[in-house]
């Protein structure tokens, strides 16, 4: 991910209102997951913009994603039923994203990190 | 080019003529690559909405399997699958997109006419605005990004290092003057992109970034703003 032109002066603006999100958290009735890969061209505040606007996720809990995604290569961005996860692949793929599902017994280590 | 500004029309930044001219006709040569490599007869209309049927086939050019990417790391099938259902929409709705932002900066395509040899010069004015709808922004950012992932690869930019490296050079002044020699995009390089061909896909690649960013943080404000 490009972080050169990216404004790394907005990390701590939303923190009041982390982590009340849960339902990106892989559980047992969620056996596919959405993974989000890094790339070295998408901005890390179009990355931010997406995860905030697709999926609705407060801008603390997207700026995570986002820097898990940039420092770790992946980050798992939803959980759900396979039929959503393919709806939330198409759609990252629509923005540019590089998305890639799989059931969410698959990899757990790094899938279940990214869940936080 | 100045950066994108929120104002009540729309997102606003004014870009020089060769600026939209290049930035317009490389949207373009990508639309026709992804319209090529994707299956996506030429006589398809791009359209909003509408649903085609068709094989998906997994493109040969790296560019093209990046914008239209497996869906699975490692099970073929889930691939091949989700592609069959989903190419073919989704290659068609970033053609629109494409298109549309290219007829947004250049609704004439003077730049062709420019290029071909048929018009002197552009005939629209310098520095123009260029108006970005609310509605059409996420289409927009998205334009460039595709725009922006095509021309990484023929840079040949693997990684976040490759990027800053041409970063750097572009900023430093490396980048070349002459905007007005233009290369096709349709063809898979042979060896990289030389000093010539660097300086000139780096500096649109730079300056396609910049407007990006700009844009993508007006619209991240707006967002917040109507949540807050």
């Amino acid at each position: 991910m490009l972080s050169t032109l990216a404004d790394a002066g907005t990390a701590t603006e939303e923190e009041t209102r982390t982590d009340t999100w849960t339902d990106a958290v892989p559980g047992l009735a969620d056996p596919w997951v959405t993974i989000v890969w890094n790339d070295p061209v998408n901005l890390m505040s179009y990355v931010s913009y997406v995860f905030e606007s697709y999926f609705g996720y407060p801008p603390a809990k997207a700026r995570k994603l986002m820097l898990q995604v940039h420092h770790d290569g992946r980050a798992v961005v939803s959980s759900g039923p396979r039929e959503r996860m393919e709806v939330d692949v198409q759609a990252m793929h629509g923005f540019g994203l590089w998305a890639t599902l799989q059931p969410s017994g698959q990899g757990a280590a790094g899938a279940e990190g990214g869940a936080a | 080019m100045t950066p994108f500004r929120s104002t009540p029309d729309g997102y606003v930044a004014h870009w020089e003529a060769v600026e939209r001219h290049v930035l317009a006709r490389v949207a373009r040569d990508v639309a026709e690559l992804v319209r090529t490599e994707s299956g996506v007869g030429p006589g398809v209309e791009a359209g909003e909405g509408v649903a085609f049927t068709g094989v998906g086939r997994v493109p040969h050019d790296p560019a093209v399997q990046r914008l239209l990417p497996d869906a699975h790391k490692e099970d073929p099938d889930v691939a091949a699958d989700f592609r069959h259902l989903t190419q073919t929409d989704l290659a068609t709705a970033k053609i629109a997109r494409l298109e549309a932002f290219a007829d947004a900066l250049d609704p004439d395509r003077a730049a062709a006419r420019v290029l071909d040899g048929d018009l002197d010069e552009p005939e629209w004015d310098q520095g123009a605005q260029v108006v970005v709808p609310r509605d059409e922004a996420q289409a927009f950012a998205g334009a460039l990004t595709d725009v922006r992932i095509v021309l990484a690869e023929r840079l040949e930019l693997d990684d976040d290092a490759a990027v800053e490296q041409l970063h750097d050079e572009v900023i430093a002044g490396v980048a070349g003057d002459d905007l007005d020699e233009t290369d096709d995009l349709d063809e898979t390089d042979d060896g990289g992109p030389g000093g010539e061909q660097r300086r000139y896909w780096g500096g649109v690649f730079v300056a396609a970034g910049f407007a990006q960013e700009s844009l993508v943080d007006e619209m991240l404000a707006d967002l917040r703003a109507q949540r807050g």
